[in-house]
C-alpha cells in the first residue's frame, strides 16, 4: 500500500496516513478531556475503536454480500438490522411498559420493508429485486431514521401520560376509554418523532447537504443526478418515520392501561418499570 | 328495615403492587339513596384507595361489587364509571372555556346518544354555586383554585351519576367555596342520589352517616 492517495475511477481512495491524521484528532481532544477532567477520554477512546472495528467489518461484510448476490442474505441482513432498531427502540423509552419490543419490531418490519422496496423497486427500479449494493444502504436509512422517529415518539408517550395521571384519572373517571384518556399524550407523541424529520427536509440544501448525497458527490457522481436520488429518499424516510411513529404509538399505548381501561400510574404497576 | 343498597362491596382487599400487607382488608359496605357518607382516617390509611376501587379504578382490587343489585362483571366498566362517578382529590381541568370543560363528558364516545345541557342550563347551574359571574367563554387558566374545584365539581354533577365519589372536594378550599361545595353536594343527595366523601379535617354537618378506615377495615362511627 503506498502512502499518497491513490484514486479508483475518479473516487480518492483513503490510506493508512489519511486514517492516522483523522485518529490523531481524536487523540488531541482525549488529551484535552484529560487536561480539563471531562472525564470522557474512557468513552471516546472506545468509541473510536467501535468505529474503526464496526465500518471495517461493515465493509467487509458488504463486500462479501455484493459477491454472494443471494436474496435470501439480502432480506436476513434486513431482519437483522430491524432487530437491532426494535432493540435500541426499547432501549431509549425507559418509561415504557415491558411487551413493546414485539411491537417495536413489527413495526419496524412493517415500515421497513415496505418503505425500502417501495424506493427500490418502484422509483429506483433495481434489477433484480434485491440488488445488494441499493436495497442494504436504503433500508438503513429508512431504518435509522424511522427508528429515530419512533424511539421519541414512544419515549414522549409514555412520559406524557405519566405527567399527565391525574388528568387521565379524571377523563377515565368521567367515562373516557384509554384512547379518549390518553389522546393528547398520543398527538404530542407523534408530533414530535416527526418534527426531526420535517425540520432535517426544511433544512436540507440550505444548512447541510444531504448524507447521500454528499455520498453521492464524493464519488464523483453529478450533483444534479444526486438531487433526484436525495428526493426521493427524504420523502420515502420521511414516510418511514410517520408510518413508522404511528404504528409504534397505537400499538404500545394500551399497555400502560389495565384491562378495565384504568391508567397504571406509578405505584399501581405490578412491574418496577 | 334499612334503605336498599345502591351501591354495594364486599369483601374488598387491596395490596398495592410490591407491598406485603394489604391497605384495605376485607371491607365490606353498603351506599343506599341518599346517603350522605364522610370517610375519614390516617394518612395512608386508604380512603383514596377505597373511593377508586368503588370506581373501579384500581387495578387488580378484589372485590364484589354492585349496583342496584347487578353485579359488576354484568356492567361494562366504562357504563359503571358514569354510573359511580369518582372526583379526585387534584382538580385537573383541560385547556379551554368553562363551557368546555364543563360539556367534556359530553365529547366522550360513551355518551354520544345523550344530549349535552345548553348554555341557559349551564349558567344557571353556575349560579347555583355562586360563580353566576363568570362568563362560559372564560378560560379556565383564569380561575381561583376554588373556581376550578367548583367547575370540576359540577361538571361531574351534571353527568348525573347514581354515585358521587368525592376525594377532599373541599381541601384547599376557604371556607366560602367549601360551603358551597356542601351545598351542591347535599343538593346531589336530595335529588336522590348518594355521596361518599373523603374527609380530612374540616366537619360541615352535612353527613349523615360516617365511617373511618382503621388498619384495612371500615368502623362505623357512632354519631355523638
Amino acid at each position: 500500500m503506498t502512502g499518497s492517495p491513490g484514486t479508483d475511477a475518479g473516487v480518492i481512495l483513503i490510506g493508512w496516513q489519511q486514517l492516522l491524521l483523522a485518529t490523531g484528532f481524536v487523540v488531541f481532544v482525549g488529551v484535552l478531556s484529560l487536561r480539563l477532567s471531562l472525564g470522557i477520554e474512557k468513552s471516546l477512546a472506545i468509541a473510536t475503536l467501535r468505529t474503526f472495528v464496526q465500518l471495517t467489518a461493515l465493509g467487509l461484510v458488504l463486500r462479501w454480500v455484493f459477491g454472494v448476490d443471494s436474496p435470501w442474505l439480502v432480506l436476513g441482513i434486513l431482519a437483522l438490522m430491524m432487530a437491532a432498531a426494535a432493540h435500541t427502540i426499547v432501549r431509549r423509552s425507559p418509561d415504557a411498559p415491558p411487551g413493546i419490543f414485539a411491537s417495536s419490531l413489527f413495526t419496524m418490519l412493517l415500515t421497513g420493508f415496505t418503505v425500502t422496496f417501495a424506493v427500490t423497486g418502484l422509483i429506483v427500479q433495481v434489477e433484480p429485486w434485491y440488488l445488494p449494493r441499493y436495497v442494504i444502504p436504503i433500508a438503513g436509512m429508512v431504518l435509522g431514521n424511522s427508528m429515530n422517529g419512533v424511539a421519541l415518539a414512544l419515549e414522549r408517550t409514555f412520559a406524557d401520560m405519566d405527567q399527565r395521571s391525574g388528568e387521565i384519572l379524571a377523563l377515565t373517571a368521567l367515562g373516557a376509554s384509554p384512547w379518549e384518556a390518553a389522546g393528547d399524550s398520543i398527538r404530542v407523541a407523534i408530533r414530535a418523532g416527526l418534527i426531526p424529520t420535517i425540520n432535517s427536509m426544511a433544512a436540507a440544501g440550505v444548512v447541510f447537504i444531504p448524507g447521500m448525497m454528499t455520498g453521492q458527490i464524493l464519488a464523483g457522481a453529478d450533483p444534479v443526478a444526486a438531487t433526484g436520488y436525495q428526493i426521493v429518499v427524504m420523502l420515502m424516510v420521511s414516510a418511514a418515520t410517520a408510518m413508522g411513529s404511528v404504528l409504534a404509538v397505537l400499538l404500545s399505548y394500551r399497555k400502560r392501561f389495565s384491562a378495565d381501561g384504568v391508567f397504571l400510574e406509578k405505584g399501581y404497576r405490578p412491574d418496577t418499570r | 328495615m334499612p334503605a336498599p343498597s345502591l351501591l354495594s362491596a364486599q369483601n374488598l382487599r387491596y395490596t398495592p403492587p410490591g407491598a406485603t400487607a394489604p391497605v384495605l382488608d376485607g371491607i365490606s359496605v353498603s351506599v343506599a339513596t341518599g346517603d350522605l357518607i364522610d370517610v375519614t382516617g390516617p394518612s395512608g390509611a386508604g380512603k383514596t384507595t377505597l373511593l377508586r376501587a368503588f370506581a373501579r379504578l384500581l387495578p387488580n382490587a378484589s372485590c364484589a361489587l354492585a349496583l342496584d343489585d347487578v353485579p359488576a362483571a354484568d356492567i361494562p366498566p366504562r357504563e359503571w364509571r358514569t354510573r359511580v362517578a369518582l372526583l379526585p382529590q387534584v382538580t385537573s381541568l383541560q385547556q379551554g372555556t368553562i363551557r368546555q370543560n364543563l360539556l367534556l363528558p359530553w365529547t366522550l364516545a360513551i355518551r354520544t346518544a345523550e344530549s349535552p345541557p345548553d348554555d341557559a342550563q349551564l349558567t344557571a347551574s353556575l349560579e347555583g354555586i355562586g360563580l353566576g359571574d363568570l362568563a362560559l367563554d372564560r378560560d379556565t387558566a383564569r380561575l381561583s383554585v376554588g373556581q376550578a374545584a367548583r367547575i370540576s365539581l359540577l361538571r361531574v354533577v351534571l353527568t348525573r351519576p347514581e354515585v358521587l365519589l368525592l376525594d377532599e372536594p373541599d381541601a384547599n378550599l376557604d371556607d366560602d367555596s367549601a360551603a358551597q361545595v356542601a351545598t351542591l353536594t347535599q343538593r346531589f343527595v336530595a335529588d336522590g342520589g348518594a355521596v361518599v366523601r373523603v374527609r380530612h379535617l374540616r366537619r360541615d354537618g352535612a353527613a349523615t352517616r360516617r365511617v373511618r378506615i382503621e388498619s384495612g377495615s371500615l368502623v362505623e362511627v357512632t354519631p355523638t
